[in-house]
């Protein structure tokens, strides 16, 4: 349901419901139809108060923007801040439990559909749940998305004073990085098939950022996969790795990977295992970003 | 220990069946990741306190999954029953035979060709599994005549082609499809709507009974094709009907549960070593027995690592490749 290409069919369906859902609630508090990020048409509360977050992006945003007590639940991958760990679970991002959901009476549940499943958001919308879909592929549209929610929480002040705060911090770094040559980067998603990260996502937008180049910034689509040889032939001079439990080999195992071993970026140890912020589309992009202007132009820290 | 094949044993038993099978749903409704009393269960049922969150658990989430489950195990369990005589193989099965992979190819392509996970791709799944059945039963014809192993070698080959193919257009998926497609692909029973319920209902009900009136010529066919002959069946009939029968009960189910392994494959030997291979009292046994088996098999999927949920496929496979070696160990010494 939160997909951006929709049927006439869909929109029927979307209508009545949202017809049904006028009906049902508007004599009780009131509510308004909003666009959410993804072009959906939704009908939330006029004061969304009881909150469920669907991904640990939104959740953080949520609580910078003050909005922490009134999450009822989040997902179990909900790390941060610390008190987000607090609150109810309603299990995993692709696979969270409906009737938890139900039972902690969200009027409002917030997904992404870069995070959770289709089928999620179809069930939600048969129980009459409302659904706002949060969705940034760039900095800009993080940034975007915080003033979105603001509004939509009623929490303007307090978005447009991180959304400023934010920028400030993005316009630092840009002053740092200008006029140096930008590092030719390769980020590893994934080493076995390598995977990387395509053009259109936020993570080719912080390294642009950072003043570096991502080598995979021609691929189509967003999780791409290099094949070695073709990283071997574009050689970069940096290598990030996002933090991750699962992450296998340790970077010093690299050195004795074949192929891998090859490449200039390994043999000079220039690689780096950075926040996974940088694969979260919430406010602490940023601090990833500032993390590898660090990396790619340490002589700018100073 | 087997029951003796009279017609009071007959029902004795289908109704043991049938209550167990209510208890076991009751107990599901029961289950859950939100603990709810049976006391909860059954106003939700009778819908006396609506739209409280017990009403809507029950009703809207629990419900319909356990309905699912039924139909869908009773699917399963009833082709692989008609499709182990009718091949006199014990391996035979609905995914043996390439059916479900037929209808993960379906649903996968529709996917990729642009529609959504729902409401096309069941349709796009039984395509799928109607397209395979008619493949695998034109390679395994010899004389125009069934022929029991060139029609699971033809099955066999045909699945793993397929298998193939599903990866194939996987890697050209999006992760975002990716993801929902390998829940579907392990079974999934949370994503079904009442339109499809009452669909499913009628197609599965008639495909039983259609091979419950098959049952007397499957009897004999387990003799072998010659002697059923013999005796006045006509085998190619028998066999064609048959065939097409179990695959279209099997596609039906694929289509709205994704696959899930082990059940087709299980449940008729557990059935047939409690009443043995006279199909009249097979046939229903191994139908509820399969429904049994899949409402528990989910209600462990949706509680055991709560509030996150396994897909379906998971648990019926790794309970039941154990419980096949303790068959084949059992009945092989």
């Amino acid at each position: 349901m939160i997909g951006r290409k929709k049927s006439r069919k869909r929109h029927t369906a979307e209508w009545i419901s949202i017809v049904a859902l006028a009906l049902l609630a508007a004599p009780a508090q009131g509510g308004r139809v909003v666009t959410d990020q993804t072009g959906r048409r939704v009908m939330v509360p006029e004061h969304p108060s009881r909150l469920v977050s669907l991904a640990p992006s939104i959740t953080e945003t949520l609580f910078l923007l003050g909005a922490g007590d009134q999450v009822v639940g989040n997902t179990d991958y909900c790390e941060y801040p610390p008190e987000a760990q607090s609150k109810p679970h309603v299990g995993s991002i692709l696979s969270p439990s409906l009737e938890k959901i139900v039972a902690l009476r969200p009027d409002l549940v917030l997904g992404s559909p870069e995070a959770n499943r289709r089928e999620t958001a179809d069930r939600l919308e048969q129980l009459g749940i409302p659904l706002y879909g949060v969705t940034a592929r760039s900095v800009d549209e993080m940034l975007a998305s915080i003033a979105d929610l603001g509004r939509l929480l009623r929490r303007e002040a307090e978005a447009k004073r991180l959304v400023s705060e934010l920028k400030q911090r993005i316009d630092a770094v840009s002053r740092r990085v200008a006029h140096r040559p930008p590092p030719r980067v390769l980020f590893v998603v994934w080493y076995r098939p390598l995977t990387t990260a395509g053009a259109r996502t936020f993570v080719s937008d912080v390294i642009r950022r950072a003043g570096g180049k991502s080598i995979s910034e021609g691929l189509e689509g967003e999780w791409p996969k290099l094949g070695l040889e073709e990283a071997l032939r574009l050689d970069p001079d940096v290598i990030l790795f996002p933090r991750s439990e699962s992450f296998a080999p340790g970077l010093e195992e690299f050195r004795s990977l074949p192929g891998w071993r090859n490449l200039r970026a390994v043999k000079a140890r220039r690689m780096f295992v950075i926040s996974d912020a940088i694969i979260r589309s919430s406010p602490r992009l940023v601090d990833a970003l500032e993390e590898v202007a660090r990396i790619l132009h340490p002589e700018s820290a100073r | 220990m087997r029951l003796p094949t009279t017609r009071r044993n007959a029902l004795i038993l289908t109704g043991a069946l049938a209550v167990g099978l209510l208890v076991v749903s009751l107990c599901a409704l029961a289950l859950g990741s939100v603990p709810l009393s049976l006391g909860d269960v059954w106003e939700g049922l009778r819908g006396s306190a609506k739209g409280t969150d017990q009403a809507v658990i029950v009703r809207e989430i629990r419900l319909p999954r356990i309905l699912l489950a039924i139909l869908v195990g009773a699917a399963l369990a009833t082709s692989g029953t008609a499709l182990q005589a009718l091949l006199r193989n014990p391996l035979a099965e609905p995914y043996v035979l390439g059916i479900s992979s037929g209808a993960a190819l379906g649903a996968i392509v529709a996917l990729w060709i642009g529609g959504r996970i729902a409401p096309a791709s069941p349709l796009a799944a039984f395509l799928g599994a109607l397209a395979t059945t008619t493949w695998v039963y034109f390679l395994g014809r010899r004389g125009g005549r069934l022929a029991s192993y060139t029609l699971v070698l033809a099955g066999v080959v045909t699945a793993s082609f397929l298998s193939a193919a599903i990866l194939f257009v996987l890697t050209m998926l999006s992760t975002r499809d990716v993801r929902g497609m390998a829940f579907w692909l392990m079974g999934d029973l949370s994503v079904v709507t009442e339109a499809q319920l009452r669909m499913l209902f009628p197609l599965v009900v008639l495909g039983f009974a259609a091979l419950y009136a098959f049952s007397k010529d499957l009897n004999v066919l387990l003799l072998g094709e010659e002697e059923a002959a013999h005796l006045g069946v006509n085998v190619t009939r028998v066999q064609t009907v048959v065939y097409l029968l179990a695959s279209l009960l099997t596609g039906i189910a694929v289509a709205l549960s994704g696959a899930i392994g082990y059940l087709g494959l299980l449940v008729p030997h557990l059935a047939r070593m409690i009443v043995g291979s006279d199909h009249r009292m097979l046939l229903p046994t191994a139908a509820l027995g399969g429904s049994i088996v899949l409402v528990l098999s989910d209600t462990v999927a949706r509680t055991v690592v709560a509030p996150n949920e396994l897909p379906v496929g998971a648990v019926t496979a790794v309970a039941g490749a154990p419980v096949f070696i303790y068959l084949l160990r059992r009945t092989a010494g």
